[in-house]
């Protein structure tokens, strides 16, 4: 039984994994002809005749897709012909600022959302609670792009109270308690527009949910046992209460992602949106290919480590057939 | 049952706000090229000026009426969404509805495919094909569309498994229907709330990933749409253009997306007895 949990959700996550890294080395090699030319004539960037020999070399030289997976795991994504440097150094760089503020907005939006709902759930019924659940679903409505121009031209432009653009003040010499005040200034708007974003959904999720675990008879059992409301809440309830929440997480992250690469394009952000931003606009097809395949690879590791939280949380899982 | 679910959506204020709100944006869309008090590639006015009676909400960097700009890529973000949302849809059903009816290799297969799907982030795929073929729009939404359609296939195949056990199947079975006439005749009409929430959340979801999409530059750059107004506008922050340029793509972006994510939430409460008792 132990073994199969382990066990089963693996395959569609290692065919998922291997179907974007061949996507990522065959759809390059699918184009037409002379590309190279083509992608470059209308790009800001123009390019040597040696250049333009390497970025032909580089499609056409006919490494083997088992080469190209070997690659992948030594770091040699690649050459950015827009950055002229290693996409390794690129993307490594971007990553920390991504996870940061990616990280720090779904670890916030899901505590607050959890406990938010928890209690929200208990006060059912409420003035208070039923306008919460009104304001709620309408901030679920708003796109990423909708709050983080609003917050960008109200708390960066008009009130000028948090930098608008960048991760860090550049060539500041910062002592390192100045350098992280300076960083988390940076990250106030982005961070918020995105916890926005994330918090109305698992505020919702976990209400709704909360209230049907709180019909339960074990809830009764619990309150009638004399333990105190707080302990029924949290130890008893709510761990049935978070499933969906994890559940869900899986479903929305391609939603999460478009909304994040937005956001960080918005503020300037120096992570991996930007990154790909730049090289979109700069047509600098092997970065953007190394971004889109390292960005999916991280999500389906995501993914499987939820699979796995899930059956933690919930024993039962692994016991369905 | 449908007086029912008539009478509750009717009494549901988000469906109604909803409906109100989508009803209004439908005819901004269908009446669009009338109401668009200029043609959108018209690049022949002074740029950048403010708004006036000839131009509502102003020019644009290029010359081009914001106000008609608004109109026609209103128009396309729509449907980009519709697109993808009734294609994800009916190959969600197919799949579904077969994998249901005919069990077991087909049920395991398209279970399998549905599950490798839903690992893959459908943006990162899509981000790759727009970013190497520049394909036209719709190729793009049939693209997404072909990502999109698990989760439904398995809402719809856990109930129509629920339903093919039911009594009146049987007796339909018993008095000798055929297998086609009992998934068009009972099957597919017995699941059509599930095709209208399926919709709604996949037609938001397609309308939310064009305007980002497009507001990363993974579009046409002429082509007209909410996204790419918004990228543009944002170029021109430091100038008096918020509230005539930069602001209305963004209101219009978010209505409509409000409006469908209100219609699908209520949809969900009224279809699903579990979550209604739970509003």
């Amino acid at each position: 039984m132990r073994r199969s949990r382990i066990i089963k959700p693996l395959p569609a996550f290692v065919l998922a994994g291997l179907i974007m890294v061949y996507a990522s080395y065959r759809l390059p090699r699918l184009l037409p002809g002379d590309f190279v030319s083509a992608m470059y004539a209308s790009s800001p960037v123009t390019l040597t005749a040696d250049q333009e020999a390497q970025i032909k070399a580089y499609y056409t030289r006919g490494e083997g897709f088992s080469r190209y997976f070997l690659n992948l795991f030594t770091l040699n994504w690649g050459y950015s012909y827009a950055f002229l440097t290693p996409i390794s150094a690129l993307i490594l760089e971007a990553l920390p600022w991504s996870l940061l503020l990616m990280g720090g907005a779904h670890v916030i939006s899901m505590i607050l959302g959890f406990i938010v709902g928890v209690e929200a759930a208990w006060r059912r019924g409420g003035y208070i609670e039923r306008s919460g659940v009104g304001c709620m679903t309408v901030l679920e409505g708003i796109p990423e792009i909708g709050t983080g121009v609003i917050l960008l031209l109200v708390f960066a432009l008009y009130l000028g109270w948090f930098p608008a653009s960048g991760a860090e003040t550049a060539y500041a010499m910062f002592s390192p308690l100045g350098r992280a005040w300076d960083v988390a200034q940076h990250l106030a708007l982005p961070l918020a527009t995105l916890v926005l974003a994330y918090f109305p959904g698992n505020f919702l999720l976990t209400r709704g949910s909360m209230v049907m675990v709180l019909r339960e008879q074990f809830v009764e059992t619990a309150r009638a046992k004399g333990l105190p409301p707080a302990r029924v809440r949290y130890a008893h309830a709510a761990r049935n209460a978070l499933l969906p929440m994890v559940t869900r997480f899986g479903l929305r992250i391609a939603f999460m992602i478009t909304g994040a690469l937005v956001v960080e394009t918005i503020y300037a952000y120096p992570g991996l949106g930007t990154l790909l931003f730049n090289a979109i606009s700069m047509r600098d097809v092997p970065l953007i290919q190394g971004i889109v395949l390292i960005s999916s690879l991280m999500v389906l590791f995501v993914n499987l480590v939820l699979e796995y939280v899930y059956g933690w949380i919930d024993p039962r899982v692994g016991h369905v057939p | 049952m449908y007086r029912r679910i008539h009478h509750e959506l009717g009494g549901d204020p988000w469906f109604v706000a909803g409906a109100g709100i989508g009803l209004f944006l439908l005819l901004l869309v269908l009446l669009g090229p009338a109401l668009a008090p200029h043609e959108p590639y018209n690049m022949s006015f002074i740029p950048l000026s403010p708004p006036s009676a000839g131009h509502w909400l102003g020019v644009n960097d290029g010359g081009m009426d914001i106000f008609s700009e608004l109109l026609y890529g209103m128009r396309n973000t729509v449907a980009f969404g519709l697109v993808a949302g009734l294609v994800s849809l009916a190959i969600g059903v197919a799949v579904g509805l077969s994998a249901a009816w005919f069990g077991g290799v087909q049920d395991q297969l398209a279970m399998r495919l549905a599950d490798i799907l839903l690992a893959i982030p459908a943006v990162m795929i899509l981000i790759l094909i727009a970013a190497l073929f520049r394909p036209s729009p719709s190729v793009l939404a049939l693209t997404l569309s072909f990502m999109l359609w698990p989760t439904t296939a398995k809402g719809v195949r856990a109930q129509a498994l629920v339903v093919k056990n039911g009594l009146h199947i049987h007796a339909a079975r018993q008095m000798g229907a055929s297998g086609a006439y009992i998934i068009v005749r009972h099957l597919l009409p017995e699941l059509f709330p599930l095709y209208l929430i399926g919709f709604a959340t996949k037609a938001r979801m397609a309308m939310f990933m064009e305007a980002s999409l497009a507001f990363l530059g993974l579009f046409d750059p002429s082509r007209k749409s909410l996204g790419i107004m918004i990228s543009y506008a944002l170029k021109y922050y430091y100038l008096d253009i918020w509230w005539n340029w930069l602001l209305p793509p963004v209101f219009l972006l978010s209505l409509l997306i409000m409006t469908v994510t209100f219609l699908a939430i209520s949809l969900e409460k009224v279809f699903d007895p579990r979550l209604k008792e739970a509003m």
